[in-house]
């Protein structure tokens, strides 16, 4: 069941960045008038859950749209099921770099 | 009334590079299909015209082809419900050609038969031999009943833009029979067949574009049986399917008189 389950966190991930996203633009756009001012988004930044608050938006966006990358070779390249693992594997060590270094980013500005 | 002008597709591989297309003029009949246009055309007109066609009503779906850019059956497609006097006919897309419009739809069977499209029970010896009946519910048959009526003419399969860009996704035509066995309360191989779905290039890769649902002549819903399916997939994985309760075995009617007496043969 692997690929259902696959494709179940890839619904999960699309509902929770509608969310995560959705609650970054009322919040950045709507409720706070100083939007585009540094002091804003160093507070945030300075914030411990704001950062894990786009921490988790990263790791949604990014198991997202792998995932879409993920289906769209696999279609449109007809690759055969062995060569899938491997496609995996990359797909897998550069997500979790990509992760790495956007979480490292902020943390390291803290 | 107008002659029509068919634009058919010819292509010899021993001596074409690619296919080309050829016109013919064929008088105009009332009431006549395409199948009775390329039929002309073999008999008046070029006997080297290879089709494929059998039965002439619907029934064994060897006339599939692609008439003025749809996939259809020859024989299902009046030239008036086509609405003009121009009839392009092309093999079906998706398959290699054989010869002009006979498409080698061996790729169809294969993933047909991948899909193990006939009821696996514990007790196989009772298929085998049947000395009872399995009780079937009217809501039990009615879940599946549609399915049956597939005729494996591929039409689906040409239709299909995901078969198009991807030649080893399973297609609508061996995932909608998947769902038809897994459905049905006789079959005890959902999860042998949920496997064999669950692959990189199965039943996740359909768009839902309902191209297969279209085409299909006889009005069945693969595009609905493959969400069908994946509706089960996911509450198996989930964990949430309500494992259905396998089609108890009962004995057979019992043979009795006829009501109205059967007049015995004159004929000795």
């Amino acid at each position: 069941m692997k690929e259902t389950r696959l494709k179940i966190l890839q619904y999960v991930s699309g509902i929770a960045i509608f969310i995560v996203a959705g609650f970054h633009i009322l919040y950045s756009h709507f409720l706070k008038e100083d939007v585009t001012e540094w002091n804003s988004i160093a507070d945030r930044a300075a914030d411990n859950w704001w950062l894990a608050f786009y921490v988790l938006l990263l790791i949604f966006g990014l198991y997202h749209g792998l995932h879409g990358l993920r289906t769209i070779i696999l279609e449109y390249f007809s690759i055969s099921n062995s060569t899938v693992k491997v496609l995996d594997y990359v797909f897998i060590i550069a997500g979790l770099a990509i992760l790495g270094y956007g979480t490292y980013i902020p943390v390291e500005a803290l | 009334m107008q002659d029509l002008n068919f634009k058919v597709q010819r292509y010899n591989p021993d001596k074409d590079n690619s296919p080309h297309m050829q016109e013919f003029t064929v008088p105009f009949k009332k009431g006549m299909s395409v199948l009775d246009g390329l039929l002309y055309i073999k008999e008046n007109l070029d006997n080297t015209l290879a089709f494929r066609s059998s039965c002439r009503m619907g029934i064994c779906g060897s006339c599939g082809m692609l008439i003025n850019n749809l996939p259809r059956l020859a024989c299902h497609t009046p030239v008036e419900e086509l609405e003009t006097y121009k009839i392009e006919v092309k093999s079906l897309p998706n398959y290699p050609i054989i010869k002009d419009l006979v498409p080698k739809i061996d790729v169809l069977f294969e993933k047909h038969k991948s899909v193990k499209p006939y009821l696996i029970r514990e007790d196989n010896e009772n298929l085998e031999r049947p000395e009872t009946e399995l009780y079937q519910s009217v809501e039990q048959l009615d879940s599946f009943m549609q399915f049956s009526y597939c005729i494996k003419c591929g039409l689906c399969m040409s239709a299909c833009p995901t078969v198009a860009t991807d030649r080893l996704f399973l297609g609508p035509q061996p995932l909608a029979q998947g769902y038809r066995y897994c459905a049905d309360s006789r079959d005890e191989a959902g999860k042998e067949r949920f496997e064999i779905v669950d692959t990189p290039h199965g039943i996740w890769l359909c768009h839902m574009a309902g191209a297969c649902s279209e085409a299909c002549p006889k009005g069945l819903d693969p595009a609905f049986a493959i969400q069908l399916f994946k509706r089960m997939l996911v509450s198996q994985s989930l964990g949430i399917r309500k494992q259905p309760k396998s089609a108890p075995a009962i004995q057979p009617p019992k043979t009795s008189k006829p009501k109205i007496a059967v007049p015995e043969l004159t004929v000795k």
